[in-house]
């Protein structure tokens, strides 16, 4: 007793949204995007801070007011969509099952596109050492709190992680209050872009500690205080540096990890590098049929990226509906300074946009693609950082139809 | 006095040399476009930032409604800012783009509201 | 405040709710005294969840005829009380002469004791059950299983209550008289008499046990740290795989839960410290090294927690542990170094310490008592059917909070509404198996929290996480919103 439909979008955050959108304005229309909250906007709803829309709009827009202009368009458009639906089974054969406060409905997909978001890696997933107070919060859950249900989450807080979201948090506990002691982070750079660590320490003079970790937590019912230590190259800690700092909350901003357990749920194959989906340049993945984009095919730092790399999925789930869509097969990986790279097959025939992140810091650099060794495309790079998602995209037409790829970054 | 910052106007984030003396801007390079020598001009001699923040909404599906400045205010005017913003209570329904205060401090900024928050139907 | 009962049980974990619903059985008035704001805070909640097949103790003693008798009993004991048990038995690997011939005294031992269907298999029988395990062979014990050690003290505790047991929580036993053959305990600052009182305090029994009037004993601290693994592996690792025990403690295992996370541990140290439960680096390090000894299928990007127990246990002089001491002095019950195997023998301890008592007075039966506790419906658990039938009566059914365990809006509105009054984080936590998953909490936990404060009426500051004064909150950060 399924319903049939073309497209199943899983997730309405920026990617499912722009997605769907993209699918109705490609006269792609019977489409459902399923969202588990009761509005649409996914993470955007809770990153009420600015530097949105830059590339895309040409405004530094809120998240909510980016989320909002593709919510917008889903309304005036009438892109069917459920909230308050999660998703509770993807089967590798593409029937995806939702629970609502409407009750149990079984879809029959031609297409599925996860677009699920990441979830945030935990305390116990680092197995910190020490007591498990209350306390101690990622920072996600931290900022859900503080702007979405009002609730303040402490006074004295040290902040784990210079990535940009623990970034945005020393800066809005701050504002409402709290003394935020210090951000610590293990890598001897920061994590986060160089505008947050302008705008939310430097600013409020909040210190930023580099190659130090948090190795104890103290507090048998709340959090008291935490012991740091200085890391070595290998990011081990270094007996005899230990300080102690007391306070009272701690932020975890440690990582994000894509949410897939749908996709590993259908069987789809994931890239341990990325975390996320294999997929070829049409955001493929190596189950026919099944798509993924945004962040929980790779950790973005750009929401314009998001939306771009969503509605090249809209094209391609259009091209396998109608029949002209075919996967990838060589593969490509990335080399010299590269760390990870998406996608990781591509079928040598159509344009492809390379997304990567490089292993360090460089000025001026040159991105270079090779197939079985021989140059075949390069772009010259005023910089590139760890923090920045570098995108790329080469026509068509450079590419032989077999032959190994690899990416590059040198200087 | 040489000074580094890195734009933020474009995802382009030149990384732009400012030689400043007795708080005038001399020269500025790195910067590959006109935008980014009027931000850093500003940013070494007055810097302003966009305030992001939350006030309270009764009667809305949610209790707090996000919003921002429209435009940058000083830097060093962001405490007055907050206090204003804390003072600040609506009833929903508020839509994004709602201007809640016409004219911040007289800095002749407004604040917005960033997000439709719908009355809540119980 | 002063109250009198007929029976004062001091602790609600585990034992004590199985004593006081035991005790439930007979026209008594009762009340728990329990120091944490719920029933499985301390040992209860913190051991490895295996209901043990008695082998592993010396033959005529109280460890090890309470643990088959409970043992015996958990199948029946699950679906009466309505909380997770599998039979699931376990293995206990070897890869040396030595080790095959202790596994062999050990099953000699278990026959004795009255284990039924201990037998030595070979490496092929073994990796037929477990592919992945290393060992040349093991000793495995079909009656040994897996239970939720938070679902069954909680279930105790609730059918303790539905049948006339009172619960007061924050309320730590802190002075004990006794005179003209009664007792006045006080507890969380108030005054408590009966006739009867159980020292059922488990990890802070030596202190109840000097309030009691019996002699001073050697009380020793074991702490047992935990690794816990993702939910994704357990369906590689059926049952438990513990490696060869000696009489100090058990070993190193790996351990499947009843939701299917993995344990590893415990490690096993002496502490001093009966209070604190930080975990340390070099026990999760040495946890790692030992698991990946019998089961190496898994890396840090499985962990998901890590948590630590401690046992209080009976030691003589020279630092042997004893066993289950059990007696009664001027109507107190005292029961010594409650360490394991009490989750698995906690009914037939119960039932022990009622024919104590029953040795110097006689009961009357208690006719409207009802051994059943239904096991609260969960949305995981039911078919689609089963789950649009529930959607169609309360739409709250198919809200899903927790993404990571599939937990409903209505479980979890269910599990505040609890018989005992816990309205704690962890105490939504041990009810409805949300904030254990593999986003601890990340997702959901905003959503619960906001459903307690809606219905319990409490203040954003009030609320606890866990243990008093566990605060989530300084407050609103707009006190004029919601």
């Amino acid at each position: 007793m399924s319903e049939m439909r073309d497209v199943v979008v899983i997730g309405g955050g920026p990617a499912g949204l722009a997605c769907a959108v993209a699918l109705f304005r490609l006269g792609v229309k019977d489409v459902l995007l399923l969202e588990r909250e009761p509005q649409l906007g996914g993470i955007l709803r809770q990153c009420i801070h600015d530097g949105f829309g830059l590339g895309r709009f040409h405004q530094a827009l809120s998240g909510p007011e980016y989320a909002q202009r593709f919510i917008d368009q889903m309304v005036s458009l009438g892109v069917p969509y459920e909230t308050d639906a999660t998703v509770t089974e993807v089967t590798p054969e593409r029937l995806v099952t939702f629970a609502s406060p409407s009750g149990i409905r079984k879809i029959q997909a031609r297409t599925v596109v996860f677009a699920m978001g990441c979830r945030e890696r935990t305390r116990g997933a680092l197995a910190i050492p020490g007591e498990r107070p209350s306390g101690v919060y990622t920072a996600g859950t931290a900022q859900a709190y503080v702007n979405l249900y009002n609730r303040m989450v402490g006074k004295d807080v040290v902040i784990l992680g210079s990535g940009d979201i623990g970034l945005i948090m020393a800066r809005r506990l701050t504002l409402e209050g709290a003394h935020v002691k210090a951000v610590y982070e293990i890598l001897p750079h920061p994590s986060g872009l160089k505008r947050n660590i302008h705008q939310c320490l430097d600013d409020y003079g909040i210190p930023l500690y580099l190659s130090r970790t948090v190795t104890d937590i103290h507090g048998a019912s709340r959090l008291t205080g935490v012991t740091v230590s200085k890391v070595d190259e290998r990011l081990q800690p270094i007996a005899g540096t230990e300080e102690e700092v007391s306070c009272d909350t701690l932020i975890l901003s440690v990582g994000l990890i894509p949410e897939t357990e749908l996709e590993q749920d259908a069987g789809i194959p994931l890239d341990p590098h990325t975390k996320g989906a294999v997929v070829d340049e049409h955001l493929e993945s190596r189950t026919p049929g099944f798509f993924s984009c945004g962040n929980v095919l790779h950790v973005h730092d750009l929401v314009d990226n998001v939306s771009d790399e969503a509605e090249r999925t809209a094209q391609s789930v259009k091209r396998f509906l109608e029949g002209t869509l075919e996967q990838g097969m060589i593969p490509v990986t990335g080399g010299e300074g590269v760390s990870v790279v998406v996608p990781q097959m591509i079928s040598g025939r159509d344009p492809v946009t390379f997304s990567l992140r490089v292993r360090k810091e460089m000025g001026p650099c040159t991105l270079s693609v090779r197939q079985q060794g021989k140059a075949v495309f390069s772009k010259a790079l005023p910089k590139a950082l760890p923090a920045e998602m570098v995108v790329a995209t080469v026509p068509p037409g450079v590419f032989a139809p077999v032959g190994d790829v690899e990416v590059m970054v040198s200087c | 006095m040489l000074k580094n910052e890195t734009c933020i106007v474009c995802p382009n984030g030149c990384d732009l040399s400012v030689e400043i003396q007795d708080g005038k801007v001399l020269s500025v390079s790195g910067n590959r476009c006109k935008r980014g020598v009027t931000w850093v001009k500003q940013e070494v001699t007055d810097p302003h930032r966009v305030v992001t923040s939350s006030v309270v909404v009764r009667g809305g599906v949610m209790p707090l409604c996000s919003v921002r400045t429209s435009d940058p205010v000083p830097k060093d005017r962001i405490p007055d800012v907050m206090a204003v913003i804390r003072t600040i209570v609506r009833d929903a329904p508020v839509s994004a783009g709602d201007v809640l205060v016409t004219d911040l401090l007289g800095l002749g900024v407004s604040l917005i509201a960033t997000r439709n928050v719908p009355r809540n139907k119980q | 405040m002063s109250a009198s009962f007929d029976v004062l049980v001091i602790g609600g974990g585990v034992i004590g709710s199985a004593v006081a619903r035991e005790l439930s059985r007979y026209r008594l008035s009762l009340a728990v005294v329990e120091q944490n704001l719920d029933v499985c805070n301390e040992t209860s909640g913190r051991n490895t969840g295996v209901c043990h097949g008695g082998f592993a103790y010396d033959t005529g003693s109280w460890k090890a005829k309470l643990c088959v008798q409970g043992n015996q009993m958990m199948g029946d004991l699950s679906e009466e009380l309505g909380f997770d048990f599998r039979r699931s038995g376990k293995v206990l690997v070897g890869n040396t002469p030595a080790e095959r011939a202790s596994l062999e005294k050990t099953r000699e031992q278990g026959i004795r004791n009255g284990v039924q269907g201990l037998e030595m298999i070979d490496s092929e029988r073994l990796h037929r059950m477990i592919p992945g395990v290393i060992g040349q062979f093991a000793l495995y014990s079909p009656q040994s299983g897996i239970i939720d050690p938070f679902g069954y003290t909680i279930a105790l505790a609730e059918n303790a209550a539905w049948n006339g047991v009172l619960y007061f929580f924050a309320h730590p036993a802190t002075e004990a008289h006794f005179h003209n053959g009664i007792w006045t305990v006080i507890a969380g600052g108030e005054e408590f008499r009966s006739r009867w009182v159980v020292n059922a305090s488990g990890i802070g029994y030596r202190a109840v046990s000097d309030m009691l009037g019996f002699p001073p004993y050697h009380v020793v601290y074991s702490k047992d740290d935990y690794i816990i693994l993702d939910d994704r592996l357990g369906k590689d690792v059926p049952m438990p795989i513990y490696t060869v025990p000696s009489n100090t403690y058990m070993g190193i295992h790996v351990t499947p839960t009843t939701d299917g996370n993995l344990l590893l541990g415990p490690t096993a140290e002496n502490t001093g410290d009966n209070r604190y439960y930080g975990v340390e680096k070099k026990n999760i390090d040495a946890l790692v090294q030992n698991a990946m000894a019998i089961w190496p299928h898994f890396t840090k990007a499985d962990f998901i927690r890590t948590y630590s127990g401690i046992l209080a246990k009976w030691a003589d002089e020279n630092g042997v542990i004893q066993d289950f001491r059990m007696e009664v002095k001027n109507h107190a019950v005292n029961l010594v170094g409650m360490e394991s195997p009490g989750l698995t023998a906690s009914v037939p301890i119960a039932r022990h310490v009622i024919a104590l008592m029953e040795e110097e007075e006689k009961f009357p039966e208690n006719p409207s008592f009802c051994p059943e506790r239904p096991k609260p419906l969960q949305f995981r658990e039911m078919s689609d059917q089963e789950r649009e039938e529930a959607i169609r009566k309360d739409p709250r059914w198919g809200k899903l909070v927790c993404r990571c365990r599939k937990v409903s809006q209505a479980e979890i509105l269910q599990a505040i509404d609890n018989p005992l009054g816990v309205h704690t984080m962890t105490g939504i936590k041990y009810r409805t198996h949300t904030m254990m998953g593999r986003c601890q909490g990340g997702y959901c936990q905003m959503a619960i929290e906001q459903m307690v404060e809606q219905e319990t009426g409490e203040k954003p500051q009030d609320v606890r996480y866990c243990r008093e004064g566990s605060w989530m909150f300084t407050g609103k950060v707009r006190e004029a919103g919601r």
